[in-house]
């Protein structure tokens, strides 16, 4: 029967039903159908056949093969260990909407396993004009090119310390915003290319254009062709864009937000970024360090979200370092002056008063809202957050509609964060595709935000930890230290601190490490994995310190703060 | 107009060569120098340069292909080699888009599909 099947399928490549040419794969069986091997008792060839046996065959490979397409001519036959799906052309085994962090990984997972990928990814315009090329926020406007500016500033910290160590360098050093802006956009721009070859590389099919779903299984590409892809496993990853603030006039036609300032030719100049975000205080810290004159507006608490000892020990040192600060402030309106500056008037709410001042660049870094608009997600009937427009998901990443999922900085209640977004990416694949059952771990997920003074942070706040278990339940570990290079520089380390969290009772496990100061990232990085294994603070002072380094000083952390005593580092 | 080829050797003669088509794309192939018979000493150049050569056909009107010889061996060796230090390039055979950061190198070049992106693709 097989050899006749074989011969049947060799010579006719069209459906016997329909005539439609179809596309023959030979997949595994399906994890969690029933009995290994035969799947479909009864299926069989259409041609003669009951319409029962192929409809319930039709309804048991919806239910279990990731590929089946349901089209009203595919059939299946059953071969033992193998199930032979028909499918129509022109179809893919996955299609993902996005090529950021999260789709660009899944999808190239996805191709390793031998399935056909397909991409869409476009990038609407900012109000400001500024487009970008594949790759995501990350590659583009986000992660890439905010570390380049920060290293940038740095490098300018850098070479006001080395006087102290020797080296003759006319002060005051200057910097000039294009030159640095062309060296970050090249650099991105290969980024875009790197990521085209690799996509060529690993056959995935890439299209430049935004998608739009017409159905759950059908997406549009917007074009003017319009050309329609359907697909039965779709992954959503369009991320998120800066938010503009509503009531502010003048907000959109004057302001600009992070899509722009990356991508800028000339100098912002004197500079007011507009919010409390890791965003803004990120932008404003290499401002000032290469030389602008910067000023935060915040509305209320900065980093939201995030350990508050530790965010106003940031503030404070961008204070102490040359960023304004205007606290409790939120602007009412924008406008043009005949100079081209820009006129920003703010409502003071400590002073009940209202100021003003001219800049040249207004930056508004107030939220990011889900890249929702034109994918049309009613028609698939994919269901989003009321309040945050972002897109539900399950721990499988899957969305209310079987077989639609998202990823990345789309969903609702996930870190807004590359590597998270790429791992979610990779092991859906793998779900998908190569019969593995993990799911992402969205816990301790370690991060830093990357002001002048970095502030790098592994598990809970001090905060979460004391709604959680309880401030008897938990010890805090603290000490504020000097970096070795400051001490020559004659560098201010008033907010270099560190603060470990930990259980009170029996093994004492680590809840949450805290880490300011240089290299903030390279530090928690390491320690994230001894979080992940559920280190505890014996373990820790077992740990023997790295000398002279700032990370040592985790392993030496002793002081509590419920002694009360003074947590100042002292000489070794 | 369509597409033209300039053939050059040398790093100065490609530099004087591709300031004078300065506002037009320009398409480069680095190879390494042939022998009296017309062989690169550089195997990959070979293999490379008949499947740049099928694609040149999808270049953009009123681009230059320009087909640059490096030098022998002995010259491109040199880790100080002007190509290596000014243009950046790390290895022949590479195919690029003069003044972008797109580029193909060494067994990139095989791929007739990577070579039609590069003439293509923005």
């Amino acid at each position: 029967m097989l050899r006749g099947l074989g011969a049947r399928l060799a010579r006719h490549g069209s459906c016997a039903l329909t005539g439609i040419i179809a596309h023959l794969r030979l997949l595994p069986p399906p994890r969690t159908a029933p009995g290994a091997g035969l799947l479909c008792a009864g299926a069989a060839l259409s041609r003669g056949k009951p319409k029962s046996a192929i409809i319930n065959c039709k309804n048991r490979c919806a239910k279990y093969c990731p590929s089946y397409i349901p089209l009203p001519s595919s059939w299946a036959v059953s071969i033992p260990f193998f199930h032979v799906v028909f499918t129509g052309k022109n179809e893919y085994d996955l299609l993902v909407i996005g090529g950021g962090s999260g789709g660009l990984a899944c999808a190239k997972e996805a191709a390793q396993f031998g399935r056909k990928v397909a991409v869409l990814d476009y990038v609407e315009p900012s109000p400001q004009g500024t487009a970008w090329g594949l790759g995501g926020t990350c590659v583009n406007v986000g992660c890439i090119p905010k570390k380049l500016m920060h290293q940038a500033a740095l490098l300018g910290s850098s070479l006001k310390d080395a006087q102290h160590y020797g080296w003759s360098i006319s002060q005051p050093v200057h910097h000039t915003w294009s030159v640095m802006a062309q060296s970050v956009q090249n650099y991105v721009k290969s980024l875009n290319w790197g990521h085209r070859v690799q996509l060529q590389e690993k056959k995935v099919k890439y299209f430049n254009i935004k998608g739009s779903f017409s159905d759950p299984h059908t997406v549009r590409g917007l074009t003017k062709a319009g050309k329609e892809v359907s697909c039965y496993n779709i992954v959503i990853a369009t991320g998120g864009r800066p938010k503009y603030p509503v009531h502010v006039a003048g907000a959109l036609e004057y302001g600009i937000t992070s899509d722009d300032l990356f991508w800028l030719k000339e100098s912002p100049g004197k500079t007011l970024i507009v919010g409390a975000s890791y965003v803004s205080l990120e932008c404003a810290g290499f401002l000032t360090g290469i030389g602008l004159d910067t000023t935060v507006m915040m509305r209320s608490i900065p980093l939201r979200g995030f350990d508050q000892q530790m965010a106003s020990l940031v503030t404070e040192h961008m204070e102490s370092y040359g960023t304004k600060f205007l606290k409790r402030c939120f602007p009412t309106k924008v406008e043009k002056l005949k100079s081209n500056r820009l006129q920003v008037t703010w409502k003071n709410a400590d002073l009940g008063t209202e100021e003003t001042d001219s800049f040249n660049t207004v930056m508004w870094a107030v939220g990011r809202a889900p890249d929702t608009k034109t994918l049309n997600l009613e028609a698939a009937g994919v269901k989003t957050n009321s309040e945050t427009g972002k897109i539900i998901v399950d721990a499988s990443e899957a969305t209310s509609v079987p077989h639609i999922y998202a990823i990345g900085d789309i969903t609702e209640g996930r870190p807004e964060l590359t590597p998270t977004a790429i791992a979610a990416g990779k092991l859906l694949a793998q779900r998908l595709f190569s019969q593995s059952s993990e799911l992402m771990d969205y816990d301790n997920v370690p991060t830093t935000v990357f002001t002048p003074l970095e502030y790098g942070c592994v598990g809970l706040s001090e905060e979460a930890a004391v709604q959680r278990h309880g401030s008897d339940n938990i010890e805090v570990y603290h000490a504020y230290y000097k970096p070795l290079e400051f001490t020559v520089a004659e560098r201010d380390a008033t907010q270099c601190y560190i603060k470990m969290v930990c259980l009170r009772e029996r093994e004492q496990r680590i809840l949450g490490l805290h880490f300011i100061g240089p290299n903030a990232g390279e530090v928690i990085q390491g320690f994230a994995l001894g979080i992940k294994c559920g280190a505890t603070y014996p373990q820790m002072m077992k740990t023997v310190g790295i000398h002279p380094t700032c990370a040592e000083e985790v392993t030496k952390l002793h002081i509590t703060k419920r002694s009360g005593l003074d947590a100042t580092v002292t000489g070794c | 107009m369509g597409w033209e080829e300039v053939q050059v050797r040398g790093y100065p003669e490609f530099v004087r060569t591709a300031q004078s088509y300065h506002g037009r794309a320009i398409f480069a192939l680095f190879c390494g120098d042939k022998d009296a018979e017309g062989r690169s000493w550089c195997p990959d150049c070979v293999t490379a340069e008949p499947i740049v050569r099928k694609e040149l056909h999808n270049l953009p009107d009123e681009s230059v292909f320009i087909y640059c010889l490096v030098g022998d061996r002995a010259y491109w060796k040199d880790p100080n080699n002007e190509f290596r230090k000014n243009l950046k390039l790390t290895g022949v055979p590479t195919l690029l888009k003069y003044g972008t950061p797109q580029k193909l190198v060494e067994e990139e070049c095989f791929k007739g599909e990577l070579v039609r992106m590069l003439f293509t693709e923005d």
